[in-house]
């Protein structure tokens, strides 16, 4: 164990040195400023608001709603769901509007698409709901 | 713990499939390629692209794990954990910026990053597989504890707390209720919120790991079978959020970089185009004509650029090593291929030996059956078998052999 870890701190130490050195060479100085903001801002949205939200959300969804587990699970996973392709289509709205290199760079109409994908995810969603309840009841169990 | 090994895992093949393109652009000199199979390159960046996109639903969900870290005081207990915090944060603002600015490059947007894009990404990586490497020595001991399942839990399914570091817990489930690290009495409003906390009931360890794992894999799926139609064919019709659709464009196939950003419509369209190729003192030039009258072969292959997207189309053009053999070309020489670009690190490429005398290498003449587009390369360009988009040269203007 001592032997392994040694070693992966040697070499992780190493890659960093390795990518210091292609920073140095590679990139003019005057851009390192860029970088840091870069970094600065990933360590704020991160540590200082994207942290506290999430966890505030799972806290608060777990005292709010004195149910069971399942439906708060599909719930949240429908949520973070949503969140994630916001995340990842809107950017790609944004660019389409500003407008791209040429015509078959954001070819597709990602707003609408975006609208139907929510449309299917709320309705998957509900069904799971449905689905739960059916058979969590405990007559189904003994009905049959 | 599964949700890092597969994000290591993603990492891991980016970091790979990553430098595999950085030296088919930069080869070292005694590098040498392989040519087959022809989707080799279409299949390495495809994955690089997809995966990196999986790392946006695997990054979030171990970050959400390792959450209540953040809330626990002290912040920092001594040096070694200082230095483990620091490779913490340096490697989740490392990853966010290189996932972020990723995807932002896979549809051109660069006015966001002040920096250069390939450079920055390159070196990004050495700094993220670093600080992971650092990051797994330091975790070591309670990955070992927990790389088996029935290491991990008690018999009431709540997770076991490592034996080497009893403070530190792997899981959401069985850390969200632990998030003073203190026995202090709780006072004003903090306090009270951390009463409220703590007051929060907990579910059941196990179906809530399982619940997060399954959002985890629904999310990871629909990320990628929803983007992965622009490097992989079997998804295409499901491609819905990739920045780029297969079929689309002049000719049926997109476009990296147009002639009008290039600036050549005006020389690629002249009338006395001609391709120059030259060995030492030995030279030809060749009109568009001329290499029409040439013995003109038809491949399949495809164009896979670094951002990610491909596509398989069909040339129709002049075997390289024919014209290579034009000017006396020895067996193993390289040749630099030349763009009537001027402004671009792309507009001379070096093409290696495995290149120029594979048969499946054309100057292309034409594309899916019709004359090449000026936004494909008329009124010639480059095709060859596993190599990148960027070094398929458009508008060729001259072909020298290296000595």
């Amino acid at each position: 164990m001592r032997i392994a870890r040694a070693v992966l701190i040697v070499l992780g130490v190493g890659l960093l040195v390795v990518g210091g050195i292609v920073l140095l060479q590679d990139v003019k100085p005057v851009r390192y400023v860029g970088i840091l903001w870069w970094f600065a801002g990933a360590i704020i949205l991160h540590d200082g608001i994207l942290s506290f939200v999430i966890v505030g959300i799972s806290l608060f969804s777990r005292r709010l709603v004195r149910i069971r587990l399942v439906p708060i699970l599909i719930l949240q996973g429908a949520l973070a769901i949503a969140a994630l392709f916001a995340l990842l289509v809107v950017p790609e709205i944004m660019k389409k509007g500003i407008g791209t290199a040429n015509p078959t760079l954001l070819p597709l109409n990602y707003g609408l698409h975006l609208v139907v994908f929510y449309g299917v995810l709320v309705l998957v969603t509900g069904l799971a709901l449905v689905v739960y309840r059916v058979v969590s009841r405990p007559s189904a169990r003994t009905s049959a | 713990m599964v949700i890092g090994r597969l994000l290591g895992a993603a990492f891991l093949i980016c970091f790979g499939t990553g430098i595999y393109s950085h030296f088919l652009q930069e080869p070292l000199p005694w590098m040498v390629f392989l040519t087959r199979p022809i989707w080799l390159y279409q299949l390495s960046q495809g994955i690089h692209i997809t995966a990196g996109i999986l790392c946006f639903p695997l990054l979030f969900a171990k970050l959400y794990t390792v959450f209540p870290e953040l809330f626990r005081t002290p912040p920092v207990r001594s040096f070694p954990h200082f230095l483990e915090r620091a490779s913490i944060a340096l490697f989740v603002a490392a990853s966010l910026m290189q996932i972020a600015t990723g995807l932002l490059n896979t549809y051109q947007w660069y006015e966001l990053f002040p920096f250069p894009f390939r450079q920055t990404h390159f070196a990004l990586s050495f700094v993220i597989i670093g600080s992971l490497a650092i990051h797994i020595a330091v975790k070591l001991p309670a990955i070992n504890q927990y790389w088996l399942k029935k290491n991990s839990y008690e018999a009431d399914g709540v997770t076991l707390v490592p034996a080497t570091s009893p403070h530190i817990s792997t899981s959401p489930e069985s850390t969200e209720h632990d998030t003073t690290g203190s026995d202090q009495p709780h006072r004003g409003l903090t306090g009270r919120v951390v009463r409220w906390i703590e007051q929060t009931p907990q579910p059941a360890p196990r179906t809530s790991r399982r619940g997060f794992l399954t959002i985890v894999g629904v999310a990871s799926a629909a990320v990628v079978t929803l983007t992965a139609g622009q490097s992989f064919k079997l998804f295409d019709a499901t491609n819905i959020f990739g920045p780029r659709k297969q079929g689309t464009g002049p000719a049926s196939l997109p476009v990296n970089r147009t002639a009008e950003a290039a600036k050549v419509t005006i020389s690629a369209n002249a009338a006395n185009w001609m391709l120059t190729l030259s060995n030492g003192d030995v030279s030809r030039t060749f009109s568009r004509d001329d290499l029409l009258a040439l013995p003109q072969h038809t491949v399949d292959l495809p164009i896979a650029c670094v951002e990610g997207w491909s596509q398989m189309a069909t040339w129709t053009g002049v075997r390289l090593r024919d014209l290579a053999d034009s000017v006396d070309a020895p067996a193993g020489a390289s040749l630099r291929a030349i763009s009537l670009e001027q402004k671009s690190s792309y507009a001379k490429t070096t093409v290696g030996p495995e290149y120029v005398r594979d048969e499946l290498t054309l100057v292309a003449l034409t594309l899916n059956g019709e004359t090449l587009d000026i936004d494909h390369g008329y009124p010639a360009r480059l095709i060859a078998p596993g190599r990148p988009g960027v070094m398929q040269t458009k508008w060729l203007s001259s072909l020298e052999v290296l000595a």
